[in-house]
């Protein structure tokens, strides 16, 4: 096969997603063919092949130990003789399987690429899962002394309230928004709103809404998930003959930073954040201000308000403020997390890098129901955020004028 | 008491002091390193005191948090203080090498702060 250099544009021609939430009737590998099959037949593909399937997993190996599994996925779906691979890249796991598929399609070595991501968490206890997530901090540095990722957040967030004057109010603001949006969405793992009373403002509310990792409270964080997710990707000349609004990945940047926060110069400051950011506008020849609709990690709600600044929404320091006023809710200056995000729509870890894509895509289709379309949505945002922002991928994806 | 174990690497090119240990620097990527060890008093960079634990750890809560030495290294530690007591960014802390958590019924040591009474 002669291999085309020439960079062509992607297009998501399929997107697929089962419900997240706790999955106790189905494995693993049920929900990622479960979220394989329905984005196959959102391609239309019917009985066709894919050239090739990346699956993004952060823990089948610890949780379900079971290895090698790109390899059963394709079996299970009769995909042979496609190519396979699992890509490990912590809680980015589902953004690095994106990023390998865009740049196989992008290189012209396959035209049909299937993206899976699925993860399946609450098949183990707290304890386990809890230990299972906290595996990807320095083993001596850091693991050893009993820190969680929320304990790593726990700390950023002290940091990012000291430097930036950000409230429990604001971070408070980001969760009611995001579980009143993940009440509407029925691929949220949290289908629930909260009331401001009971998790801020009552007497109750320290029963309710007790400490996980101070400055942070329960009700900070995103729930422990199962779910999958997934996307297929073709060439955009190919897409042109598929009857649905054609959506590209128009850019995508990647960075990394150093895997201990102490050994950052400014612990506050999220390079890699950043550096994705401006590198996925930088391909897609847009700016922060042309993005119409955002999906970002909020694993916890401190970021999404840091996220917001790095990716240049709001200036460093603005961001909880923004989100106080309102600014990133559903029909606000820039809508960030229409879906409920990772707070609502759950994190199955695995999956969110490609859960996000899908939720971008359902809103350049204009598909969504009124109450969660941004209206005329045509260029989206995704940042999936790894380790503790020490590996991150951003994707910007664009409506196709046809 | 026993010494603390640690050790930290200062770039012999630039002067950067890197914990944990890293091949090449991070400023100049320089590959020849001093050992050092944490030296002086410590002062509470932040913290976090954790209600939900991993595995491994059989209790309420675990106070975390990294300090910086008086001879610029950072680390993280468990911090030894009651549920009660205040701690601020930027108190001075005593750092001491003592048992962390168990793994496979062995004792496993690493960094204890301590606020300096």
């Amino acid at each position: 096969m002669e291999i085309n250099l020439h960079a062509r544009d992607v297009a998501v021609i399929g997107v697929g997603m089962i419900p997240f939430g706790r999955r106790d009737e189905d494995s693993l590998m049920d929900m990622l063919a479960y979220a394989s099959l329905k984005a196959l037949d959102d391609a239309g593909l019917g009985d066709k092949s894919v050239d090739a399937v990346y699956v993004g997993n952060m823990g089948g190996g610890i949780l379900q130990h079971q290895t090698a599994i790109a390899s059963s996925l394709v079996d299970r779906l009769s995909l042979l003789p496609a190519a396979a691979e699992t890509v490990e890249n912590g809680p980015a796991s589902g953004g690095s399987a994106v990023k390998n598929g865009l740049l196989a399609v992008a290189s012209g070595y396959y035209d049909y690429v299937l993206v899976v991501g699925g993860e399946k968490m609450r098949e183990v206890t707290g304890w386990r899962a809890t230990d299972f997530i906290a595996t990807m901090t320095h083993p001596q540095a850091e693991y050893i002394y009993g820190v969680t990722l929320p304990g790593m957040a726990g700390m950023f967030t002290r940091l990012y309230m000291e430097k930036y004057g950000v409230t429990r109010e604001q971070l408070i603001t980001v969760a009611l928004k995001n579980q009143e949006m993940g009440a509407l969405n029925p691929y949220a793992h949290v289908e629930m709103a909260l009331s401001r009373e009971g998790i801020f403002d009552s007497p109750h509310a320290v029963v309710n809404n007790p400490p996980l990792a101070d400055p942070l409270h329960l009700y900070d964080a995103c729930p422990v998930s199962d779910g999958a997710a997934a996307l297929v990707l073709c060439p955009l000349e190919m897409a042109r003959k598929i009857n649905k609004p054609p959506v590209v990945i128009a850019g995508f940047g990647q960075a990394t930073d150093t895997q201990t926060l102490q050994e950052r110069d400014d612990p506050t400051d999220l390079k890699a954040v950043t550096l994705a950011a401006q590198g996925a506008f930088e391909m897609a020849k847009l700016t922060p201000g042309e993005i119409h609709v955002a999906e970002l990690h909020d694993a916890f709600t401190i970021l999404e308000i840091a996220e917001s600044e790095h990716v240049g929404f709001f200036k460093k320091g603005e961001g909880g403020k923004a989100a106080l006023a309102g600014k990133t809710r559903f029909g606000g200056q820039i809508p960030i997390n229409v879906s409920g995000g990772l707070k609502a729509r759950g994190h199955p870890v695995g999956a969110t890098g490609v859960a996000q894509v899908v939720d971008i895509v359902f809103q350049l289709r204009h598909e969504l129901p009124k109450n969660r379309q941004v209206k005329n949505a045509e260029n989206g945002l995704t940042v999936n955020f790894g380790g503790f922002g020490n590996n991150v991928l951003a994707f910007v994806l664009r409506r196709v004028k046809q | 008491m026993r010494e603390i174990a640690i050790v930290a690497y200062k770039c012999t090119k630039c002067g950067r002091i890197h914990y944990p240990f890293h091949d090449r620097c991070l400023a100049c990527k320089g590959r020849e390193f001093e050992t050092i060890k944490p030296q002086g008093n410590a002062r509470l960079l932040t913290f976090t005191r954790i209600y939900n634990l991993p595995w491994g750890f059989d209790q309420r809560f675990l106070t975390i948090g990294v300090a910086e030495f008086e001879n610029g290294v950072r680390a993280m530690g468990q911090i030894n203080v009651d549920e009660d007591f205040l701690l601020t960014s930027g108190m001075a802390v005593k750092a001491s090498w003592e048992p962390v958590r168990i793994q496979a019924g062995e004792n496993v040591y690493g960094l204890i702060y301590s606020p300096e009474s």
